[in-house]
């Protein structure tokens, strides 16, 4: 298992982590700590790990005005 | 014809929707019907629908939807798991156990820590290859507060049926909310921090060690293996027949908190949308059901599994994410490359049927 960060699409979009698992299927997480999966995060961080870089700029598109 | 008399049995199993318990006969399982490699410390739902395996460092599993289910009673699927790596010597704060998590908002009837709460009965059928003491625990997650109850499985692969009474609790209220109030639970091993003690066979404060005293270890050989279904939590002091419910109605109350598209098809269309930019995308859903809160995950196969059709040309995906998660629908942020700013376009399945897109609210 490892976490990857990922990119918001635009400034108000979710914050969120990827957990790519051992059978290399996808976990999209939203970075609340209120979440199990995100709290595993933070715990996994907490063990020294690292997650992988983003691909890319922090936010990708501003998405226009809604 | 005129009824002269209801019996109260009749009676009591005409109450619908009486069991607590969702997904009690295993019927469904939006995630898959094998899960392989369960070890280490960890919490997960596999493959039935609510139900989470909750683990540490005792062993390693495999989790199946199984069609071994008792002679005769109506089920078609059961729950099973099976050791595929064992551990005999259980460190001290080591467990294994199969949980399901209940909110608050639906146990108010139970008028739990009044004058007037009720009594509950817990049903299901049971079989392992390993015979002695199981535990079967419920625990007051909104007041820590537990109560556990034994129980034997007696006859070696023997489905058998197990039901154990609950005493009302006249201690501490329930929280009226979507969050987790009570937890069923059942014990496959623990370690001494949870069985050192005196079972707590009454209501009481949670006390570790005494959750689960006397529990088997089903950790302990390869061969071992334990299957579950027909689990029903009701009010009141007797049990009722195990209460079927359509399978529309079953899996709309999982939807509540899993929503899980599987692609029936090679161009399974998931959501729709269209670009911003020539990166990036935007994917909107709607959920068949309103989720129990917004969803917080999002279960993807490989990305390049999946496509964006733009009625022109179908276009990479290198990443989703969400966008915004409510409890009615999901915006998804789809980032790939070649899109045209402005067009519209649907993400798909890129030709398999490998693809799924799943919304998690669980508790």
């Amino acid at each position: 298992m490892m976490y990857k960060l990922l990119n918001k699409g635009r400034e108000e979009s979710l914050e969120c982590i990827l957990r790519i698992n051992d059978n290399d299927t996808l976990t999209v997480i939203v970075c609340n700590e209120e979440v199990p999966e995100y709290q595993e995060y933070l715990k996994w961080l907490e063990e020294g790990n690292t997650p992988l870089p983003a691909d890319g700029g922090t936010v990708i598109d501003n998405g226009g005005t809604e | 014809m005129a009824i002269s008399k209801i019996p109260s049995a009749g009676f009591q199993d005409n109450v619908k929707f009486r069991n607590i318990i969702i997904n009690g006969d295993m019927s469904i399982a939006q995630r898959g019907t094998s899960a392989s490699s369960l070890t280490g410390g960890a919490n997960s739902y596999d493959t039935c629908d609510r139900w989470i395996f909750t683990r540490s460092y005792a062993g390693t599993w495999t989790q199946s939807q199984s069609t071994d289910v008792p002679t005769g009673q109506g089920f078609a699927k059961s729950l099973k798991m099976d050791c595929t790596t064992a551990d005999a010597s259980l460190f001290t704060g080591d467990y294994l156990k199969i949980n399901q998590l209940i909110e608050g908002q639906n146990l108010q009837y139970l008028k739990k820590g009044t004058a007037n709460a009720e009594s509950m009965a817990v049903s299901f059928w049971v079989k392992s290859n390993k015979t002695g003491t199981y535990i079967c625990e419920i625990l007051d997650n909104d007041n820590s507060r537990s109560i556990s109850k034994s129980y034997t499985i007696s006859s070696a692969s023997t489905w058998e049926k197990k039901i154990i009474d609950i005493p009302a609790d006249t201690t501490g209220a329930l929280d009226n909310d979507n969050n987790t109030s009570l937890l069923l639970t059942f014990w496959l091993a623990g370690g001494t921090d949870y069985t050192s003690g005196t079972l707590q066979t009454d209501w009481g404060s949670l006390t570790s060690s005494k959750r689960a005293v006397g529990q088997v270890n089903l950790a302990d050989n390869t061969a071992n293996e334990w299957y579950i279904t027909g689990v029903q939590l009701e009010a009141g002091t007797t049990a009722s027949d195990f209460e079927f419910l359509p399978v529309d109605v079953n899996q709309q109350r999982c939807f509540r908190y899993y929503y899980r598209i599987n692609a029936d098809h090679n161009y399974q269309k998931y959501a729709h949308g269209f670009a911003t930019s020539t990166t990036l995308q935007y994917m909107f859903c709607n959920f068949p059901v309103e989720m129990r809160a917004a969803p917080s995950t999002l279960d993807l196969n490989t990305l390049s599994l999946y496509t964006i059709w733009d009625g022109v040309s179908t276009r990479t995906v290198s990443s989703i994410s969400y966008d915004a998660s409510g409890k009615f629908f999901t915006s998804l942020a789809v980032v790939g490359s070649g899109y045209i700013d402005t067009r519209s376009g649907i993400l798909q399945s890129s030709g398999n049927t490998s693809t799924y897109i799943g919304w998690g609210a669980e508790l």
